[in-house]
């Protein structure tokens, strides 16, 4: 077995399970902000409702992104010892910002939401869930940061063979990162805002009781899938003379790429320096799924008279389209990450280099034991959100009023602290 | 530099095991007894704090890899199968505790129980174990890596992975006697106080077989101070347990606060200025500084995180303080 192929498989399960759960928190929290806010302004309960029924599947999606990414977090001291040996001085330093002033202050914030109905006022409660959704950006900033330092690499010199740290502003101007975060920004709108649609559309397509209720989340949730979708397609297409002119081994070969390897030949020695074809094919299929939820906008015209809603089949195409942007994720990422292969930082250190001197053995049973692990868990997560989803806006756990206070209101004791 | 931001690494660890101590203590106690409803109020207990909680960890690991890269390679990779455990362990809790309430069947809920207490055992044990394993010295070659991971597998890991279980479990007790409602945490005071005395009889047990253990002895390089700290652990516990029996929890909870704080400090401060201390070449040892990154990063971490400190503080502090005092009838059940 060989120490190296199970730890790329291993980060690859993970981070994969990761973005996922990652994409939809990011997309619904979005939303969630938007349908708190209305609540708050114009005092309809309607948005009330809303936001209970949308924020219970936040939260219960939310429980899965914070297990992978502890799981990444780990891995990379885990799996990948040689990432922060060599390059840690740079990379490390975006990864520590964000669970600094992101992570950290996100689920602490979730924290004080979740349990802040009736107990704090409005205005509170609504500025911690914008404190939720910025920090949640925020989180999404700066793992794009290092990310895209990982693609390409700068602002840094190589001294005894460890990268320090010379311009920390190259690493924000990084023509890898702001396309990219565009897209993937707009990639998470668009699964949150097709996953809202599309619950929506099933409870429509049983006549609901709560008709009114789904009929604004199915618009607020499409309205936003289809937005969003331009959003990913251009800064989709507009990645590729940046990433070609960055990498230019990623994609088909060409005369750079060719000057490239016979450079890198020349310095870390004779090896494929091109990335396997997986990479391209999921690009390929990736595109098309874009084109496709295009397609989108072709039904926001229907939601004039609730034509979408009267005619039925287009809530079942929404329905159907809800895998798309789920496998689109995932191509995109292969598309980027295994594209930079055989670099871990692109053009500067191989990923035989970076990965942990372990023995295969242990390696293969923390792959096994953790895809089992994550796996099982993203299932089971999965299924309890289909049921909350399908449960209806009736009594959501999230915001119902605690049990009846007792008689005397002043009862409550004292704080043990005092 | 290199010891303020050694000392930041130290004051989140800390912060997490102190924290996150009381919820795996919680969970550990989810083991006893099957009534439902019991089980229910002691997650409530917990409720604002949980996630607030767990991400003094991920905070942790994040200053260990900016501020400390060479660190954080070799401190997991070296231990992967105590940190692989605790890995497991917080992975367990975190998703047990949140989605134990989304099921309705009671079947279900105490199957997610039952992930908790495992969760929390094995949380608590495998940072033991990585606890133990710094202050034993570490297989540290001249190439800067930890040769295999069987160096993790003395009496001394597993006395201190079993200690740091019965401290989180007398935390977590302490922690319910302070929080559930007050009848409810009358009822629970004799067996903190019984999960305190165990605590004692494990810290001492372990502090043995570690003052037996050479390898221990060798990498201390300042074992009057690991003494003093096994010390005033021990007295914090007695303190606690005092203080329970005068029905101060508030009081008790702090000294059971501060022991769990303590042993992070007695790894420190034991093995200063090494952070890692090589078994088997003496020249290998990894000082604090060497392990630290460079000038530039720990600037730019000092310019761009340091000032969000007190936000970062601030913010736990509101939500301890809005949802301080015991939980009631007002109180809002979620987990």
């Amino acid at each position: 077995m060989d120490t190296l192929l199970l730890a790329r498989l291993q980060f690859a399960a993970t981070a994969s399970v990761h973005f996922l759960f990652v994409a939809v928190t990011l997309g619904l929290v979005t939303l969630l902000v938007g349908l708190q806010t209305a609540w708050v302004v114009t005092g309809n309960p309607r948005y009330e409702r809303l936001t209970r029924f949308w924020g219970q599947l936040y939260v219960i999606n939310y429980v899965l992104g914070i297990a992978t990414g502890i799981v990444m977090e780990f891995q990379f001291g885990l799996n990948w010892s040689g990432l922060s040996r060599y390059v840690g001085n740079v990379f490390g330093a975006p990864l520590a910002i964000e669970t600094l002033v992101a992570f950290f202050l996100e689920s602490t914030f979730l924290g004080m939401w979740i349990f802040g109905w009736h107990r704090l006022r409005r205005g509170v409660h609504l500025a911690l869930l914008y404190g939720v959704m910025l920090t949640a950006y925020a989180s999404a900033f700066w793992i794009m940061v290092a990310n895209s330092w990982l693609q390409n690499p700068v602002g840094y010199e190589v001294r005894d063979g460890v990268a320090h740290l010379t311009d920390f502003s190259a690493l924000l101007s990084n023509p890898a990162l702001w396309m990219a975060l565009g897209h993937v920004v707009s990639a998470a709108l668009l699964t949150g805002g097709l996953l809202m649609a599309a619950i929506s559309a099933w409870h429509l397509s049983r006549r609901t009781p709560d008709h009114a209720l789904f009929r604004t989340s199915l618009r607020l949730g499409l309205v936003t899938a289809a937005l969003a979708i331009s959003l990913v397609q251009g800064f989709g297409f507009a990645q590729f003379g940046p990433v070609g002119a960055l990498q230019p081994t990623k994609f088909d070969g060409n005369p750079e790429a060719d000057a490239l390897i016979a450079d890198w030949t020349a310095r870390f020695g004779a090896g494929d320096y091109l990335p396997p074809v997986l990479a391209n094919v999921g690009l390929g299929f990736m595109i098309l799924i874009g084109f496709a939820l295009g397609l989108l906008w072709l039904l926001v015209p229907l939601l004039w008279r609730d034509w979408i809603i009267r005619l039925r089949f287009p809530l079942w195409l929404i329905m159907l389209s809800l895998p798309l942007p789920f496998v689109a994720l995932i191509l995109g990422w292969i598309a980027r990450e295994v594209g930079r292969q055989p670099w871990v930082a692109y053009g500067l250190l191989p990923v035989e280099q970076a990965v942990s001197p372990i023995s295969p053995w242990l390696m293969a049973t923390s792959l096994i034991g953790f895809t089992l692990l994550l796996g099982t868990l993203a299932v089971t997560n999965w299924v309890l959100l289909a049921r909350h989803a399908a449960r209806g806006a009736a009594d959501p756990a999230l915001g119902r009023p605690p049990a009846q206070p007792p008689a005397d209101d002043d009862t409550r004791p004292e704080p043990a602290f005092a | 530099m290199e010891f303020a931001w050694y000392a930041l690494l130290g004051l989140f660890f800390a912060g997490y095991l102190v924290l996150g101590g009381y919820d795996y203590g919680v969970g550990l106690l989810l083991a006893r007894g099957t009534d439902p409803a019991y089980r229910r109020a002691a997650l409530a207990a917990v409720g604002p704090f949980f996630l607030g909680n767990e991400v003094w960890l991920v905070a942790a690991v994040g200053i260990l890899f900016g501020a400390f890269p060479m660190l954080e390679g070799e401190l997991l990779a070296g231990s992967y199968p105590a940190v692989a455990t605790a890995l497991t362990g917080v992975i367990l809790v975190t998703a047990g505790v949140q989605l134990r309430s989304r099921p309705d069947s009671g079947r279900a809920r105490a199957r997610w129980d039952r992930v908790i207490v495992v969760g929390s055992l094995l949380a608590a044990l495998g940072w033991g174990v990585v606890l133990a394993g710094l202050l034993q010295g570490v297989p540290l070659g001249p190439d800067g890596h930890v040769a295999g991971v069987t160096h993790l597998f003395t009496p001394f890991a597993a006395a201190t992975g079993l200690a740091l279980v019965t401290l989180v479990a007398a935390h977590g007790a302490t922690f319910l006697t302070l929080r559930m409602p007050a009848a409810e945490g009358d009822r629970l005071r004799p067996l903190a106080r019984r999960l305190i005395a165990s605590a004692i009889v494990a810290v001492t047990a372990a502090t043995v077989v570690g003052l037996l253990s050479d390898r221990v002895r060798a990498a201390a390089q300042r074992p009057l101070v690991g003494v003093l700290l096994t010390v005033l652990l021990i007295g914090a516990l007695l303190a606690a347990r005092a203080a329970l029996g005068r029905r101060r929890p508030g009081v008790a909870f702090t000294a059971t606060a501060v022991a769990l704080a303590l042993p992070v400090l007695l790894v420190g401060a034991t093995l200063w200025p090494y952070v890692l201390v090589s078994t088997i070449e003496p020249a290998a040892s990894l000082t604090v500084t060497d392990a630290a990154a460079s000038a530039a990063t720990l600037r730019l971490l000092g310019w761009l995180a340091v000032p969000l400190l007190p936000a970062l503080l601030g913010f736990q502090a509101m939500c301890w303080w809005i949802f301080r005092g015991r939980t009631d009838g007002r109180a809002l059940v979620y987990w």
